[in-house]
C-alpha cells in the first residue's frame, strides 16, 4: 500500500485556479460543452462524488478512468440525469452545465435533456426489436411518424456506428441475432439517431471480445467528427488509444484531468502516476 | 515426527474411500436422500396416472378380468356401449320417430307464445285504460275490505249464525261498526290519478257502503267493469283478423297433439318391454355367473333354474312398430290444413304493429314461420325415410355426446347425454371472467410494478393476493346476494337500455358468475403478471428512458412487449383456474341447461346456463353407479381434464414462443 498523500489537492479544471499541479493545460479556456461546477452526489446518506470540477470540451473524446468504485461511472450519469432512476440518489451541491444550463434546475425536461446528451452502456442492450426499430426508437417516442425520416435517419445512425454495411439488407430482423460487437454498436447508433450533442459511454467494450473492442475504439475516435464523447473505462490501454483528455478520479474526488499524453506520460499527481504504472492498491 | 509419512497416509488413503454407513447400513447417505426426492416425484406422477385410469375406466371404457385377475380396459360396458344401447332402444321402440313430429310441435309452442304476447300488446293499445281503471278500482275494493276485515268477520258470523239467529238490533249494530271502519279506511286509499275528482267520489261513495253480504259489485265498480269489457269488445273488432289468426293457430295443432300423444304411448310402451328385456337379462348373466361359483350342486342347480326361468325373449320391434308407422299417414293428412292456417297466420300478422313490443316479436314470428314450414315438411320427408332397424355405430354415441344438444336426464321419454350446453356455458363463462379479469389483473400489475411507491406495493399486493383466501363458496354467496340484485337493478335503469341483453331476466346468469371468476383469477394473473412485467431486465427500462423516453413510453413501448410471454401465460393459467372452478358457477350461473340463445350477441351473457364442472358436482351424488348417467359424467370429467391439460400445454407453448432470447 503505497501511502496517501497527507492531504488530497483539491483538483480542479478551472484555468483561473493558481495551483500548477492541477492546472490542466488542454483545457480550453472557453467553457466546456459540460461544465462541472463543484459537484457533491449522494446515494442516500452515501457521499459519491465530492466537489467536482470539470470541463470537457466539445468534439473530443474525454476518458473518465480510476480504480472501481471511484465515481467515474456515478459522474457520468449526472450528465443525463439517469441517476434519478435510482432511490435516493441525488446532488447536494454543485452544478451540472450542459449548453449554458444547469440541468439540475427544477425546470429542466429530462426527456429533451436525454435526447440531447446520448448513452451507451457497459452491457449491450438493445430491445427486443428489429435491428430498425431499435435505432429509430427515440424518434418514435418523440412522435416522429414520417417513415422516409425514419429511413433516412436509421441509415445515418448505422452509417455513423459502421453497422450500415453489416446489417442495411436485414433491418427487419431481431436485434437480437446479431453478435455482441454489433449489439453494441447498434447500441451506439440508437442513441445517436437522434444527433445529441454528447454522447455518454460507460465502459461500452467491457463485454466485448478484444476484435469487437476495436471495431467499437475506431468508431469511438470517428464519431468526435459529429459528438463529444465520454467515456468511462477500466482499461488504460483504451484512454491512452481513443482518449484525447483524460480524467483521472480517485474515492469519489477528481484527482487530475489533461491531455491524454500528459496523463500518461508526465502525470503531475503522485495517485495518477501510482495509478497509472500499477502500483496503486 | 519421524514416522510421519507412514501414519499419515494411512488417514488419508482412507479419506478416500466413501463413508460407508447410513444407519449401520452399507448405503451411501447422499444415495438414500436422493432416493427419497426421487420416489416423492415418482408417487405425483404415479397419482396423476392413477387418476386418469379412473377416469377412463369408469368414462368409456370397463375393466374386465383377464385370466382371471389382469384387469383389462374394454369398452364393452363403458359409456360408449351402454349409451349406444340406449339411442339403440330410443330408435328401436320408435321415440325417435315420435321426435320427428314433436319437433314442429315444440316451434309450434314458442311462436305462439311470442305471437300470443304480440297480440295482448296490440290489444292494450285500445283497452289498457279502461281495464287499468277497473283494475284499479278493484284493488281499491279488494284494500278496504281487507283493512276492515275485523268487523267485517264479526258481521259475517252473526249473519251466518243459525239456532238462535242474531237478534236484528244487534246485526245492526254491527253493521254500523263496519260502516264507521268501512268509511276510516275508504279515507285512508289514496285513488291513483286515473280517475278524475268527481269519479273518485263515486267510487268513494261505492266504497263506503261495502257491506259483507254484498254480492255484487258496487254500480261504479260494475260501470268500469262494462266499460273495460266493451273496450275489449272493440280492441277485439279492431284487430278481429289477427286476433282470429292467432287463435287459429292455436287450435291447429291440437290434432297434431292428440296423434304424437297415440304415437308416443305406443313407443313409450315397447320402450318399457325393452327395458325389462334388457334387465332379465343381465339377471341372468349374474345368476349363471352365481353358478359358476357355486359351492353345492344343488345350490348351482337351483341357480341355473332360476336363470331358465327368467323370460329373456326378444322383444318384436318390427312388429310392435307397425301400428306406429302407421300413423305417419294419420299426420300427414293433418298436414296441409296445418300449414293453411300457419300461412293465413303470416298474413294476418299486422304488417305495421302499433307498440315497439309487437314489432320486434312479429318480426321474429315473420323469420320464424317460414322455418317452421320447412321444419313441418322436413318432418315428413324425415319420417318417410326413417328406419327402425338402422344400426347406431359406437361413433355415433361418441358423436351423440360430444356434439349432441341435449343433457337431459332422469326423464320420461328419453335421457340425453349431450355436452355441447355445459361446453358452452362453461366456455361463454370462462370468456366473460376472463374479459373482465385481463384488464383489471394486467393494469394493476403494471402500476404496482411500474409506478406504485414502494410503500403503495406493500400494501397493495397482500390486499390482492388476499382475494384468493375467500372461500369460492363464500363468493357464490355474495354472487347471489349482491351481484345478482345488482345486475338487475342497474338492467332496470331506464337509460341503460341500449345495453344489449338489458333489462335482464334472471339474477343468477353467466355474466354473474364471470364476475365472480374473473374476482377468484384476478390474484392468479396479478401475481403472475407483476412477476413477468418484475423480470424484464433493468437495462430495457435504462435504456429507453436514456433515449429520452417517460415513463408511460418506456413502459407501453419497451416493459409490456418484453413481458408479453409472461402476461400471456398468467392470461392462460388463468383461465385454467377459471375453468375448473365449481362453486361459484353452481351456486351462480343459473343451472339451466340449455345451449345459450346467441341471437342476443353480447347479451347472451345475461342468460343463465350451466355448465361441466357444475353439473358433475349436482349430479355425480345423486346417480346409482355404473349407471350410464354416471359414465357419462365421467366422460364429462375427462373432457374437463382434456381441456386443463390443453390450456396447460398452450401456456408452455405461448411462454416458449414469446420468450425473450438470450443475450
Amino acid at each position: 500500500m503505497v501511502a496517501a498523500p497527507p492531504a488530497p489537492k483539491k483538483p480542479v479544471s478551472k484555468p483561473a485556479h493558481h495551483e500548477p499541479s492541477a492546472v490542466t493545460p488542454a483545457t480550453p479556456t472557453a467553457e466546456g460543452v459540460i461544465s462541472v461546477r463543484g459537484l457533491d452526489f449522494h446515494y442516500g446518506t452515501k457521499q459519491a462524488l465530492f466537489d467536482v470540477n470539470l470541463e470537457i470540451p466539445a468534439r473530443k473524446v474525454t476518458a473518465l478512468i480510476g480504480p472501481s468504485g471511484c465515481g467515474k461511472s456515478t459522474l457520468l450519469r449526472c450528465f443525463n440525469r439517469i441517476n434519478d432512476r435510482i432511490a435516493g440518489a441525488h446532488i447536494s451541491k454543485g452544478q451540472v452545465v450542459i449548453k449554458g444550463k444547469n440541468i439540475y434546475d427544477d425546470d429542466v425536461d429530462t426527456t429533451q435533456l436525454r435526447r440531447q446528451v446520448g448513452m451507451v452502456f457497459q452491457k449491450y442492450n438493445p430491445f427486443p426489436k428489429s435491428i430498425y426499430e431499435n435505432v429509430v426508437y427515440a424518434l418514435r417516442i418523440a412522435g416522429v411518424k414520417k417513415k422516409p425520416v425514419l429511413d433516412e435517419a436509421c441509415e445515418h445512425a448505422l452509417k455513423v456506428a459502421a453497422l450500415w454495411d453489416e446489417t442495411k439488407d436485414r433491418l427487419k430482423a431481431n436485434a437480437f441475432g446479431l453478435s455482441g460487437g454489433q449489439m453494441q454498436r447498434l447500441c451506439i447508433a440508437r442513441a445517436v439517431a437522434v444527433r445529441p450533442d454528447v454522447l455518454l459511454m460507460d465502459e461500452p467494450c467491457s463485454a466485448l471480445d478484444p476484435i469487437a473492442t476495436l471495431k467499437v475504439e475506431e468508431l469511438i475516435t470517428q464519431l468526435t467528427k459529429e459528438f463529444t464523447v465520454v467515456i468511462v473505462t477500466h482499461n488504460m490501454q483504451q484512454a491512452r488509444r481513443v482518449a484525447d483528455l483524460t480524467a483521472f478520479m480517485f474515492m469519489g474526488q477528481l484527482i487530475e484531468f489533461a491531455d491524454t499524453t500528459t496523463i500518461f506520460g508526465a502525470p503531475q499527481q503522485k495517485k495518477t502516476e501510482e495509478y497509472i504504472r500499477g502500483i496503486f492498491s | 515426527m519421524p514416522n510421519e509419512p507412514k501414519a499419515s497416509s494411512d488417514p488419508g488413503a482412507s479419506d478416500l474411500i466413501k463413508p460407508p454407513r447410513f444407519m449401520g447400513l452399507r448405503i451411501d447417505r447422499q444415495q438414500v436422500i436422493r432416493a427419497f426426492f426421487s420416489v416423492s416425484a415418482a408417487v405425483t406422477i404415479v397419482t396423476l396416472f392413477l387418476i386418469m385410469w379412473t377416469l377412463v375406466t369408469e368414462g368409456p371404457f370397463r375393466l374386465q378380468k383377464k385370466l382371471g385377475f389382469l384387469p383389462v380396459p374394454t369398452l364393452k360396458g363403458g359409456f360408449l356401449d351402454t349409451y349406444r344401447w340406449e339411442l339403440g332402444v330410443y330408435r328401436k321402440a320408435g321415440l325417435e320417430f315420435c321426435d320427428h313430429v314433436k319437433k314442429p310441435l315444440t316451434e309450434h309452442e314458442t311462436i305462439f307464445s311470442r305471437l300470443k304476447r304480440a297480440v295482448g300488446a296490440e290489444l292494450n293499445t285500445v283497452s289498457k285504460v279502461s281495464r287499468d281503471r277497473r283494475d284499479a278500482a278493484i284493488l281499491a275494493k279488494t284494500h278496504v275490505e281487507e283493512r276492515a276485515a275485523l268487523q267485517r268477520e264479526a258481521l259475517q258470523e252473526a249473519l251466518d249464525k243459525t239456532g238462535p239467529a242474531t237478534p236484528p238490533e244487534k246485526i245492526e249494530e254491527l253493521r254500523k261498526a263496519v260502516r264507521e271502519a268501512t268509511a276510516r279506511k275508504v279515507a285512508a286509499e289514496v285513488l291513483p290519478p286515473l280517475f278524475t275528482d268527481a269519479e273518485k267520489q263515486k267510487l268513494q261513495e261505492d266504497l263506503r257502503g261495502l257491506q259483507p253480504d254484498q254480492e255484487d259489485f258496487p254500480p261504479f265498480i260494475q260501470e268500469l267493469m262494462a266499460e273495460s269489457a266493451k273496450q275489449d269488445g272493440l280492441a277485439r273488432e279492431k284487430f278481429a283478423a289477427f286476433v282470429t289468426a292467432v287463435d287459429e293457430f292455436e287450435v291447429a295443432a291440437d290434432p297434431i297433439i292428440e296423434v304424437h300423444d297415440a304415437m308416443k304411448e305406443l313407443a313409450l310402451a315397447t320402450k318399457e318391454l325393452a327395458v325389462q328385456q334388457h334387465m332379465s337379462e343381465d339377471a341372468v348373466a349374474q345368476l349363471l355367473a352365481a353358478a359358476a361359483i357355486a359351492k353345492t350342486p344343488e345350490e348351482k342347480a337351483a341357480f341355473e333354474k332360476d336363470a331358465a326361468q327368467t323370460d329373456t325373449t326378444a322383444i318384436d320391434f318390427k312388429g310392435r312398430i307397425e301400428p306406429l308407422l302407421a300413423k305417419r299417414a294419420d299426420y300427414e293428412k293433418l298436414i296441409p290444413a296445418y300449414l293453411a292456417t300457419v300461412k293465413k297466420v303470416m298474413a294476418d300478422m299486422p304488417s305495421k304493429p302499433l307498440t315497439g313490443e309487437a314489432r320486434t316479436l312479429l318480426a321474429k314470428a315473420r323469420k320464424d314461420l317460414p322455418e317452421h314450414i320447412k321444419t313441418v315438411e322436413a318432418s315428413l320427408h324425415h319420417m318417410s325415410g326413417w328406419k327402425w332397424d338402422k344400426p347406431i355405430p359406437l361413433m355415433q354415441s361418441l358423436s351423440a355426446f360430444l356434439f349432441g344438444g341435449d343433457w337431459i336426464t332422469n326423464s320420461s321419454w328419453q335421457d340425453f347425454y349431450g355436452m355441447v350446453p355445459l361446453l358452452t356455458g362453461s366456455l361463454v363463462i370462462s370468456l366473460t371472467a376472463l374479459l373482465i379479469a385481463l384488464p383489471f389483473s394486467i393494469a394493476a400489475a403494471i402500476y404496482v410494478n411500474q409506478f406504485a411507491t414502494l410503500r403503495e406495493q406493500e400494501i397493495i399486493k397482500p390486499l390482492i393476493e388476499f382475494i384468493q383466501a375467500i372461500p369460492s363458496v363464500v363468493l357464490g354467496f355474495i354472487g347471489i346476494s349482491v351481484v345478482g340484485d345488482l345486475i338487475k337493478s342497474t338492467s332496470d335503469v331506464a337509460w341503460l337500455q341500449w345495453i344489449p341483453g338489458f333489462p335482464v331476466a334472471e339474477r343468477l346468469n353467466m355474466f354473474n358468475a364471470g364476475c365472480l371468476l374473473a374476482l377468484m383469477a384476478i390474484p392468479t394473473m396479478f401475481s403472475l403478471a407483476e412477476d413477468a412485467i418484475n423480470n424484464v431486465p433493468r437495462a430495457f427500462s435504462e435504456a429507453s428512458e436514456a433515449l429520452g423516453a417517460t415513463k408511460i413510453q418506456t413502459v407501453f413501448k419497451v416493459i409490456v412487449p418484453a413481458a408479453t410471454s409472461g402476461i400471456l401465460a398468467a392470461m392462460l393459467l388463468g383461465l385454467g383456474r377459471i375453468i375448473g372452478e365449481t362453486m361459484v358457477v353452481l351456486l351462480v350461473a343459473g343451472n339451466r341447461i340449455a345451449i345459450p340463445d346467441f341471437s342476443d350477441g353480447i347479451g347472451t351473457v345475461f342468460q343463465p346456463a350451466h355448465t361441466l364442472t357444475g353439473i358433475i358436482a349436482q349430479e355425480l351424488g345423486e346417480v346409482s353407479r355404473g349407471s350410464p348417467h354416471w359414465q357419462a359424467l365421467f366422460m364429462v370429467g375427462i373432457v374437463l381434464f382434456a381441456i386443463s391439460l390443453f390450456i396447460n400445454w398452450a401456456s408452455r407453448l405461448v411462454v416458449r414462443k414469446f420468450q425473450l432470447p438470450k443475450i
